[in-house]
């Protein structure tokens, strides 16, 4: 049995404001809620029928007693309002500096996209949605310690970014703009859920903050490790533009999980050791799986012929740079193959590429 | 001596003295289906109201079991998400629309504010009767919406959602809802007039009971409210039936205005709801403490000043929907001022005790019950005009908790209390006074238990209308559902042994609870044009320490302990005799 914790996970600045403000009005209408029924239960108990003789005092009032109990608790009213805006204030504008992350909302998903071009989609019901965007359900990655703003709009009708974590909630509204902003203090997992109600699925349309630190936050950002943990690459990544040149190229012919299978499957290789045709073995790391795109006959996988031609003059030094990153973060099962629905990639040759004849054969 | 012997002349035996005919009352005058379609009476009329909201008010129920039911599992235990959400709807239609803002104002208003001033009827009783047509025909229409097509939007009917994505049988149910707004307006405006214009001799305003204070700051809401949302749900109805671009952005309207139109009314109306049941508090309050009420001009002034102020701070439930920053912090401003008679109002209630001569029949239980619970329903609302915490409670179960101690916690609670206070003089019968103080307990500790949990619930962060949720939200939604168990129980036993009562019930005096209201100075049940003669106020409602009705006639001796044994085992105008002897009997 999953038990709340006393006080809910405070993960951002507003979090923290939130939290004071929050137990500062809790403390003081907790007190003043328990007085007042002190005071009913004293009555109750005090002037009873039983207790009493049946005759009762002709009290119409006392102006000074009105006056007291309306200035005082006007007063305390106006200081949960001064302390609200503050927090509000807080809230309500971000900093210059604050990165940028663009949310869209749609029944029934959340896609965000960052300024240096990976689109995600951050959560929603995977019922509803293609086989492509279901494999492209990740999590919203945010760098701790820094501050990030978030720029939504809907694409139908209303729907509601609500973070519980960093105490924020903003409207995402047709035709226009709305703006929240986060300060994470803490790494970790965290519920989005859409707050205003949007149609059928609008209990699933909830997703994943991921918050993690700077340094790999800027590793991923420059396209390193995929930590938004999609199926496929994160469209717009470094890995997403490989898939799509693995698919132009052709490469998945070969390289694929099925039984015949002409060349070694690439899922989840690497960081492993791959034992070599003719003893000996290579960590497959990203200058091995370079050398194997250049010179594919150089380190030969044992069991495996040595067919594969060289793409030496085939592919752009930052093409290279792409399939590197997206066979880096191949997983298991997401090989793609020509029976998937994924369109063929425009410009991609028809036919298959012809091995060249080996002269020395094997 | 002469005898004389007289004989007695043969006496015949006195007749058998013929049964008396039952009293003429507003009951018996007609059996017939015309004598109640066609009456124009408005205690007849308030019965009729009495029976339709009782039937919606079991219908929302229902829906609101279901709900519960449903979220006994984090993926939903009995119904798929439409339905889930068809559910929750009809819940909101049919309890707001037309349980709620009918609840006291159509019933206990029609019925009560004639004979709490000492008219004979309402201004305008043929409108009264088409009021109660133009009711049953919106909510015939929009209960066969919510029931048999299913509306899938929320009470609230956001657009563009409802007017563009939501599959279901919205048109019919905003033109039901937009219909019976007119019932609404009629009796306010009949309200309005009546108290007026025919309050009878000597009940000058600052003599006027507080619930007709109540009642009237209603009206001035309900006529000046109302139309507002019937041009906001005709727009809605226009863009949804024929694509006419007013909310819509794709068709170049603004949602937003929506939100605008839509809370400039339902947030007026969220005090059309509860300001009558505080009325009817401080009528028991006051007749069960045996004392004046305490600060009568400052409860009666912040029914006006709730009114009043109610109109200027419905953006308040937009904070979050992109409003500008210093919208949000007029609109914030605005909601603490609200607070604050509301405040006062429950500070007068408690100061009403004091020293008082209390006893803890059905009606006052319900209506220390909605002190009680009125107090959190208030005091958490502060958190949701606290822009700070707003940001982070919108949307969540806090504010369901929130509005369901206000609405349900307060509202229905007074309705209760109206009901129990006034039901032997609407009906003539007493109920059974042991299980209606059990069903007044039960019903408060059942609520506690359903929405307690749903505030912690809201404040981790759980947004409602959501048949899915996560996990560790599994056992305190568990608990909710258990404690609406034991408050739909509790809701369940007055239906019983009020219905008995019909049949069962002792005869009621004419003034059981020894009250000092005018509409206690007819008898039980009341004459059809309520009093036999024209009645003088001669003082101020709540003269309980003196011991005289406001006609400055001594009160019987009141139920309880000290006094006698039923509340129905009392006659007489003249006053007690007993422990509650009073000197003076008549005040100038």
């Amino acid at each position: 049995v999953k038990l709340l914790p006393f006080i809910p996970e405070q993960a951002s600045t507003l979090a923290t404001r939130f939290e004071y403000l929050f137990w500062y009005i809790t403390i003081v209408c907790g007190v003043a809620g328990l007085a007042i029924y002190a005071f009913m239960l004293y009555c109750c108990v005090k002037y009873r029928r039983g207790a009493t003789t049946g005759s009762t005092p002709r009290i119409l009032g006392s102006q000074r007693l009105e006056l007291t109990w309306t200035i005082i608790p006007t007063v305390i009213f106006f200081s949960f309002f001064g302390w609200g805006v503050a927090v509000f204030n807080h809230a309500a504008h971000p900093p210059a500096d604050a990165m940028e992350v663009f949310v869209i909302g749609k029944q029934w998903m959340w896609k965000a996209q960052y300024p240096t071009g990976q689109r995600v989609i951050i959560g929603g019901n995977p019922r509803n949605m293609n086989e492509s965007e279901r494999n492209s359900i990740g999590r919203l990655l945010l760098p701790v310690n820094r501050p990030v703003r978030i720029t939504l709009t809907s694409e139908d009708v209303i729907h509601d970014f609500g973070v519980p974590a960093f105490r924020s909630k903003i409207d995402a509204l047709p035709g226009r703009y709305t703006t929240a902003w986060y300060h994470p203090t803490k790494t970790g997992e965290f519920h989005i859920y859409c707050d205003q109600y949007c149609g059928t699925w609008h209990s699933l349309m909830v997703g994943k903050i991921a918050v993690v630190g700077e340094q790999e936050f800027d590793d991923w950002l420059q396209g390193g490790n995929s930590l938004q943990g999609t199926q496929n690459p994160v469209d717009g990544s470094l890995a997403f533009e490989g898939r799509q040149l693995f698919l132009k190229l052709q490469c998945s012919n070969c390289h694929t999980a099925k039984p015949d299978a002409r060349a070694p499957v690439l899922e989840g290789l690497y960081g492993t050791r791959v034992p070599l045709r003719g003893g000996g073995g290579e960590i497959v790391d990203e200058a091995y799986i370079l050398q194997s795109i250049l010179e594919p006959r150089a380190k030969v996988v044992e069991g495996w012929e040595p067919i594969m031609p060289s793409y030496k003059d085939k592919v752009t030094a930052e093409e290279l740079t792409a399939l590197v990153q997206y066979i880096r973060s191949l997983k298991r099962g997401t090989t793609p193959d020509r029976t998937e629905r994924f369109p063929v990639p425009d410009g991609a040759p028809t036919q298959p590429p012809q091995p060249p004849i080996s002269p020395e054969k094997k | 001596m002469s005898t004389a012997i007289h004989h007695a002349a043969p006496v015949a035996a006195p007749a058998p003295p013929e049964p008396m005919p039952a009293e003429p009352n507003y009951l018996n005058n007609g059996y017939g289906i015309w004598s109640w379609l066609l009456t124009t009476d408005h205690k007849r009329i308030g019965i009729l109201y009495l029976v339709s909201i009782t039937a919606f008010f079991m219908a929302g129920g229902i829906a609101a079991g279901l709900v519960r039911l449903n979220l006994l599992s984090p993926t939903g235990a009995i119904m798929a998400e439409d339905q889930y959400n068809r559910a929750f709807t009809a819940h909101g239609v049919l309890m707001l629309f037309f349980f709620l803002i009918p609840s006291i104002p159509a019933v206990m208003g029609n019925f009560f504010v004639p004979m709490m001033i000492g008219a004979k009827d309402l201004a305008f009783p043929k409108l009264n009767l088409a009021s109660w047509y133009v009711f049953i025909l919106g909510a015939a229409l929009a209960t066969w919406s919510v029931l048999v097509g299913g509306i899938d939007t929320g009470w609230t009917l956001y657009p563009p959602y409802s007017t563009r994505a939501s599959q279901a049988s919205v048109v019919p149910g905003v033109v039901g809802v937009f219909i019976s707004g007119f019932s609404s307006i009629m009796t306010g405006l009949n309200i309005l007039v009546t108290i007026h214009k025919m309050r009878c001799p000597g009940m000058t305003w600052s003599r006027l009971p507080l619930f007709i204070w109540s009642l009237y700051a209603t009206s001035l809401i309900q006529l000046l409210a109302t139309p507002v949302v019937a041009v906001t749900l005709l727009l809605i109805a226009v863009e949804r039936a024929w694509g006419v671009g007013i909310f819509d952005p794709s068709l170049g309207g603004d949602p937003v205005l929506f939100q605008h139109m839509f809370w400039f009314y339902s947030h007026p109306a969220v005090y059309i709801m509860i300001l009558p049941g505080m009325g009817a508090v401080s009528e028991v309050i006051t007749c069960f403490s045996r004392k004046n009420v305490f600060g009568y001009h400052a409860i009666a002034w912040s029914s006006m000043g709730i009114a009043v102020v109610g109109f200027l701070l419905w953006a308040h439930h937009m904070f979050v929907a992109g409003i500008s920053f210093y919208a949000a912090l007029l609109f914030s401003f605005l909601s603490m001022l609200v607070a604050v008679p509301s405040a006062i109002k429950v500070f007068n209630w408690t100061g009403t005790l004091y020293k008082g001569s209390i006893t803890f029949q059905a009606p006052m239980l319900f209506a220390l019950g909605f002190v009680v619970l009125f107090i959190v329903g208030g005091l958490t609302g502060l958190y949701l005009a606290t822009l700070g915490t707003d940001i982070h409670l919108h949307d969540t179960y806090f504010v369901v908790a929130h509005f369901h101690f206000v609405m349900v916690g307060g509202m229905v609670m007074g309705y209760f209390a109206a009901l129990h206070y006034w039901w032997p003089k609407m009906t003539g019968r007493m109920y059974s006074d042991w299980w209606s103080r059990v069903a007044a307990s039960i019903i408060i500790v059942g609520f506690f238990l359903t929405f307690v949990p749903q505030f912690i619930m809201g404040y981790h962060g759980m947004p409602r209308r959501y048949p899915n949720y996560p996990g560790e939200f599994h056992v305190l939604n568990v608990m909710s559902t258990a404690g609406a168990s034991i408050l739909g129980l509790g809701y369940l036993i007055p239906s019983v042994y009020l219905t008995l009562s019909l049949f069962f019930g002792e005869k009621a005096t004419a003034n059981p609870w020894s009250a000092t209201g005018l509409e206690w100075q007819t008898p039980s049940p009341p004459t059809v044009f309520n009093f036999d003669f024209t009645p003088v106020v001669v003082c101020g409602p709540y003269e309980y320490a003196i011991g005289v009705d406001q006609m400055g006639r001594g009160l019987p001796e009141p139920p309880g302990p000290g006094g006698a044994e039923g509340p129905s085992g009392k006659v007489g105008q003249t006053g007690p005799a007993g422990p509650m002897h009073k000197e003076t009997h008549v005040v100038g």
